[in-house]
């Protein structure tokens, strides 16, 4: 085991030394300090001895990362970076410094799109949204990193579930390749108003109207399936008293009707589209899916009346308002959703489990987060930063660190920590949930395939459409025909797509 | 009046000449035949570097089809692009339905804006004119993003101002945003209220662009209020408020940023304009020869509508000095 | 009814209608004071303890006074460029009537009616192949082409309306054209001027679109910051968005109350010169 340093000491032999040199006594007084300080808020690092010197030493280098506004977990990847520059000056001798774009979320990849299609290396290392990778990829934007990877073995890590690497890292699916690392994973859970719960009378009264035993622990909740979750949010629901049962999202906004839909879609046994043949006819369009679609629907009978228009920031509000009894949310969203007046009175659990006709209970999700990527046109120097960074990101002592200013690390090492669950209300059932969801079309086309399939699910959550079938088979010709454009699926779409309308 | 105006000019002349006549460059710059050149040249230069370059870009782009993320060159396909666009049905739902708003819109607004406009007219007594006046122009500068949020949170059936008043008057909650039916007439509203007042404003400017001697004169004929109003004030009104028509329409056509931040073309389809499909085409698609073709299509109507309308109204103003 | 209770009721109608416009605004006005739980409160809270600390926060914030410079700057600058530049080509329209006047007016009006997202990405590759990304000064300019159709209309109209005998004048007194434009017609058209640079002004001020993709670091201004600071742990941020709102709003408000006359006079076109 190497032996652990303190690097403010090395530092006083190297690079606080080489400063002292160059500038005055006042400046090397707050400079001490400042390492000092350094020192304390800054992960303890284990140096190994023998260390090669980097090509970079000596030299500055400026990054820049495009990030998620407003988003936590984006932003800790870039309010760490400062311990991230102090580790390579010590380890590896040269000085980098950051600057940080963020967009919001909606217009993000608007942005990293037209500054990559002009092969400009504005941006080093972009946090992009798992989706993207497709699009990000085709057009050789970001860097394949399997080559670097192999030269590099930390970054040959061993993640907590397989869908991390079959979400954030493989493009296109199916294959090995790998194109970037996850920054943050997310997954679904369901927030729960604990103070309610427990309320007085409550479990009598919940015991006397279904027969059964109120649940009350995470292992209740793992347990429950979907009618036992109607039955439950269906006692919650109490508008008299000024809450809801429920926050669930529908709204045409991005990927928030889509999401939880395909959840419910996969859960039952169905799917979305066959990545090895782009196929999405007779997959999205069967029954199966259509009476997913009418579940999900189901449950807005006990949500607020606006919920059709519910994304992140209203299911957010709804909740933290108290409006709601429960919220189905993005648990990356944990610290929002839990402010300090709700502090200890939420708990986190897993959604809901479908009953198959086999009588198996299966939870299959969509999973969110965001890997990071690193732009492919970036010169030699950026382009090694990059790798010291994303090396430097996934040590043991970052990702600890990020976990504990409430980021949502990926690796085996770090969510196997015995500290891990209490750390955050969600942790528990985001390691659950992590091995139960997966993402779906990583296709270039995602963009455009997303905003199509989001008509059709929002125009029948809002009533538009009566039928779900319909709205399936509309959905799944104008796929189908984008796909077949586009060369990735086999089959044209079939005849019957002529002249349907939504 | 002729020799005032002549003591005017002189004296101002005179003072102008204070400064003496320019020399060199400025005089051959001030020479007749060069000097309309060189005053118009800035603008040409920026028309042409700003505007000219752009939209011939965009055109020659639409010939070609080219996905931006697609990594492979554009491919040359002639009018693909357009008979594909026009041949889409939902390309047509979604003209006919930027249609409908800019023709309800525009004319809600024209009308509103006109009746406000001469109420406020004749308010010189007003007691704080000028406060109330820029209170209802209000509307025309909070930065889009802003009122497009505050609406929806206003629209918002649980949070929102207006379901609270209408849920305590005993009705249930419209779900201004969320339900189809409602959503197109929701969303106009808020275009309404930013821009109406902008038509009180051209009002304003056409009622003061009327002669007060006309006025005046029509009063002393006893013409009815009805008769004045057609004869003198709409008469001489009409140009300034039909320029302010065609510029509403013109930026009514390209309605986005409200419907980006309210409802983003949903729930559906239902509030999907033109220029949301054309946002979409281009920065969720990528599909860089399809939006192009689009834009040409859509700036193509624009022009077209102008011309006609500016026609028509230069065909029928008397006055030669705008001809 | 007495005539000063009809002129009453006459005026009050008014302050209603000025009022019921205003509303959503002082609403925006009203939250920023609140803490975000209220503002979200229904039913709505009208009488509550205000709190700065929204503004204390704003202000304390870096980023914001940069993006304020940049707003201030860019507008201001694209807008006296334009006017500037405008104010010629409208003189010359208007005195020397080259034979493509009608033409090049209309087709100055049709700068307005590509929408934002169709014109941006030629205007972005134009953009990038000149280096100009995240460009101050491109920015300005981009901006000022865009305020050059309203200006040149609105000053065509004004300088027509003065007499050409001033310039004969001017000549026969031996003035340069330079003189004769700037101390001469100038002054005429002033209400014109303001109209035009506050019409504009507001313009740039509430750009958002095409400073988001064509600008960067150097050019961003608060439509930018707002766009990107309302979202906050995937929550509105409800305090920022109104209380960043109500500053900004506060500029644009100040112009048209205190150049309010030459507002109503300048869009006239040019049909009025004198009061309103």
């Amino acid at each position: 085991m190497s032996k652990e340093t303190d690097p403010a000491m090395d530092a006083g032999t190297s690079s606080a030394g080489r400063e002292q040199n160059r500038v005055g006594r006042r400046r090397l007084i707050q400079g001490s300090a400042a390492l000092g300080a350094a020192a304390l808020a800054c992960p303890r690092y284990a140096f190994s001895q023998t260390e090669k010197t980097s090509p970079l030493a000596g030299k500055s280098i400026h990054m820049q990362i495009l990030g998620i506004a407003g988003w936590l977990p984006s932003k800790l990847g870039v309010d760490m970076s400062p311990d991230f520059a102090k580790y390579v000056k010590a380890k590896y001798g040269y000085d980098v410094s950051f600057s940080f774009a963020d967009a919001p979320f909606g217009t993000l990849f608007q942005k990293a799109a037209t500054s990559l299609a002009t092969r400009s290396q504005e941006y080093n290392i972009i946090i992009s949204d798992s989706q993207w990778l497709g699009a990000l990829a085709t057009p050789k934007w970001i860097v394949q990193v399997n080559d670097i990877i192999a030269k590099n073995p930390e970054l040959n890590i061993e993640w907590w579930s397989p869908s991390i690497r079959t979400s954030y890292q493989v493009f296109p699916d199916g294959t090995n390749k790998l194109w970037g690392f996850p920054q943050v994973g997310d997954v679904y859970g369901i927030f729960i108003r604990k103070d309610i719960l427990e309320g007085p009378g409550e479990a009598d009264a919940f015991k006397a109207k279904y027969g059964r035993a109120l649940p009350t622990t995470w292992e209740d909740f793992e347990a429950m399936d979907y009618e036992e979750w109607t039955d439950f949010i269906a006692f919650f629901n109490r508008p008299e008293k000024g809450y809801y049962g429920l926050a669930a999202q529908y709204s045409r906004e991005y990927d928030a009707a889509s999401c939880p839909t395909m959840s419910v879609m996969r859960s039952l046994g169905g799917d979305v589209w066959d990545p090895k043949t782009g196929q999405v006819q007779g997959i999205l369009d069967t029954p199966s899916n259509a009476h997913a679609m009418e579940l999900y629907k189901a449950w807005l009978k006990y949500q607020p009346p606006g919920a059709t228009n519910y994304f992140i920031a209203e299911v957010i509000d709804a909740f933290t308002q108290g409006k709601v009894f429960s919220a189905w949310q993005w648990m990356a969203t944990g610290a929002t959703m839990i402010p300090p007046s709700l502090k200890d009175k939420v708990l986190v659990v897993p959604p809901p489990s479908f009953k198959r006709a086999d009588g198996t209970r299966v939870r299959n999700y969509i999973i969110g987060g965001q890997p990071w990527v690193i732009n492919a046109f970036n010169d030699p120097e950026h382009m090694q930063v990059a790798i010291d960074f994303m090396k430097w990101w996934y040590l043991p002592e970052t990702s600890h660190e990020y976990l504990m200013r409430g980021g949502m690390p990926c690796d085996k090492a770090t969510c196997s920590r015995p500290d891990f669950d209490g750390i955050n209300p969600w942790n528990r059932s985001y390691k659950y949930m992590l091995l139960r969801s997966s993402d779906f079309w990583h296709d270039p086309k995602y963009s455009e395939m997303l905003s199509d399939q989001q008509d059709a699910f929002t125009g029948y959550y809002t009533g538009q459409i009566a039928d779900p079938l319909h709205a399936l088979q509309w959905t799944a010709c104008v796929q189908q025909k984008i796909l077949y454009d586009e060369g990735t699926a086999m089959k044209a779409p079939t005849g019957a797509c002529s002249g349907m309308r939504l | 009046m002729a020799g005032s105006a002549e003591a005017t000019v002189a004296t101002s002349s005179r003072r102008a000449l204070a400064r003496g006549p320019g020399r060199g460059i400025l005089t051959f710059l001030g020479r007749r035949e060069v000097l309309p050149t060189v005053l118009i040249a800035p603008v040409l230069i920026f028309f042409i570097i700003w505007n000219t370059i752009p939209t011939l870009w965009l055109l020659g782009l639409s010939f070609y089809r080219f996905s931006l993320t697609s990594g492979r060159p554009p491919i040359y396909s002639g009018f693909y692009n357009y008979t594909s666009i026009l041949n889409d049905a939902s390309t047509w739902f979604d003209l006919s339905r930027t249609f409908i708003f800019v023709v309800l819109a525009v004319g809600i607004e024209t009308v509103a804006g006109f009746f406000l406009g001469l109420l406020f007219w004749g308010s010189d007594r007003l007691p704080g004119r000028r406060v109330a006046l820029t209170l209802l122009f209000a509307p025309m500068v909070v930065t889009p993003v802003a009122a497009g949020t505050f609406w929806r949170l206003i629209y918002d059936p649980t949070f929102g101002v207006l379901n609270w008043f209408i849920r305590s008057l005993g009705l249930q909650a419209i779900r201004f945003l969320s339900d189809a039916n409602v959503a197109f007439g929701a969303v106009l509203a808020v275009d309404v209220w930013m821009w109406t007042p902008f038509m009180v404003l051209m009002t304003l400017a056409a009622l003061a662009s009327v002669p007060k001697a006309e006025l005046e004169a029509a009063e002393i004929d006893r013409l009815t209020w009805f008769q004045r109003f057609r004869l003198v004030i709409l008469y001489h009104g009409k140009f300034i408020l039909m320029l302010g028509i065609l510029l509403r329409t013109i930026d009514a056509f390209k309605t986005m940023d409200l419907i980006f931040d309210m409802t983003f073309g949903g729930p559906g389809t239902a509030t999907q304009l033109i220029a949301i499909s054309l946002f979409r085409s281009a920065f969720e698609s990528f599909n860089m020869g399809s939006s192009s073709a689009l834009a040409v299509v859509l700036l193509l109507i624009s022009i077209a509508f102008t011309a006609t309308f500016l026609y028509v109204l230069y065909l029928r103003e008397r006055r030669t000095s705008y001809a | 009814m007495s005539e000063r209770a009809r002129e009453g009721l006459y005026h009050a109608l008014l302050w209603l209608v000025s009022l019921v416009f205003f509303a959503p605004v002082f609403w925006i006005a009203l939250s920023s004071f609140k803490t975000a739980p209220q503002i979200l409160a229904v039913p709505p809270i009208v009488f509550f303890r205000p709190t700065f600390a929204n503004y204390a926060r704003l202000f304390a914030e870096p980023a914001f006074q940069h993006h304020f410079f940049d707003s201030v700057a860019l507008s201001v600058l694209a807008v006296l460029i334009a006017v500037a530049v405008s104010f010629l080509a409208a003189f010359a329209f208007s005195r020397f009537r080259p034979g493509a006047t009608n033409f090049l007016m209309f087709l100055l009006l049709s700068i307005r009616m590509l929408p934002g997202s169709a014109a941006i990405l030629p205007v972005y590759l134009m953009y990038v192949a000149f280096g100009w990304k995240d460009s101050f000064v491109a920015m300005t300019l981009f901006y000022a082409m865009f305020s050059i159709p309203f200006s040149v209309w609105i000053l065509k109209g004004f300088i027509d309306g003065v007499s050409p005998r001033f310039d004969e004048t001017g000549i026969v007194n031996g003035a340069s054209w330079f003189s004769i434009i700037t101390r001469l017609t100038l002054p005429q058209v002033f209400p014109g001027v303001v109209a035009a640079l506050i019409f504009n002004f507001i313009f740039v001020w509430n750009e958002f679109l095409f400073n988001y993709i064509i600008g960067g670091i150097n050019t961003s201004n608060i439509p930018v910051m707002l766009a990107t600071g309302l979202s906050n742990g995937g929550g509105i941020d409800w305090t920022f968005l109104s209380s960043l709102t109500t500053v900004y709003i506060l500029p644009p408000i100040l112009m048209v109350y205190f150049f309010q006359r030459y507002l109503l006079v300048g869009m006239t076109f040019g049909t009025v010169r004198g009061e309103v």
